[in-house]
């Protein structure tokens, strides 16, 4: 897993059938210091995390099972909203 | 498995359900398992990326469940992927990272580890890791 920061939503008029419905969410990794990273991935959100939020999110064929669906065609999956964390610098 | 620090605790109230009670630790690998670390970059490109232009991982830390009641700075093993899921308490739970050993001391000789042809990336992460 690893924890980042919702920085908006998308919204795709075609799409494969196998993510209808499904709210994406464009999540940007932070790093260990909790500085925000520069990339974007593209989650399934089971959970109806928002803009602004801290998410852990999960990959995996196995967690998607589980938590959205087996049907669901993506990998990274929310499974938590963060309220809060402590990193201690090293 | 992969060999890190502990750096940070993370608590989530809303969560799958069957993620149950369990502790999530903020892990940083340790710099000579950066290349086992990019294979979970490789699900970010999977899942589409759209920044480009970066070639590190944005995000070298890992959260992982803890069952070994390790504390911040131990330095942890940590398991990725199914065997993670038994450990953290069954197929059942979505995670995809778990501590599967604290670690009481670990010696790594440079090396052997040059002799056995690691790159000279890896050896310089290596010294960096471990002066």
């Amino acid at each position: 897993m690893w924890m980042g920061r919702v920085v908006g939503r998308l919204w795709a008029a075609r799409q494969a059938a196998s993510l209808a419905g499904r709210k994406l969410l464009l999540v940007r990794p932070e790093t260990a210091s909790g500085a925000e990273g520069h990339r974007l991935i593209v989650a399934v959100d089971g959970l109806d995390a928002g803009p602004g939020d801290r998410v852990i999110v999960a990959h995996g064929s196995r967690v998607r099972d589980l938590t959205v669906g087996a049907e669901v065609a993506d990998q990274d999956v929310v499974i938590g909203i963060v309220d809060g964390h402590e990193l201690y610098p090293s | 498995m992969i060999l890190g620090r502990v750096v940070g605790q993370v608590w989530a109230t809303r969560r799958d359900a069957r993620l149950g009670r369990a502790k999530l630790l903020v892990v940083r690998p340790t710099g000579i398992y950066e290349p086992a670390f990019d294979e979970i970059a490789s699900g970010e490109i999977a899942s589409g990326e759209i920044a480009s232009g970066e070639t590190a991982f944005g995000a070298r830390h890992l959260v992982a469940t803890d069952d070994l009641d390790a504390g911040i700075g131990d330095q942890v093993v940590v398991c990725l992927g199914a065997p993670a899921r038994a450990s953290a308490g069954g197929n059942d739970v979505p995670v995809d990272a778990a501590v599967m050993a604290v670690v009481d001391r670990a010696e790594i000789d440079l090396h052997a580890l040059g002799a056995a042809g690691a790159g000279p990336g890896i050896r310089r992460k290596l010294t960096e890791a471990f002066g």
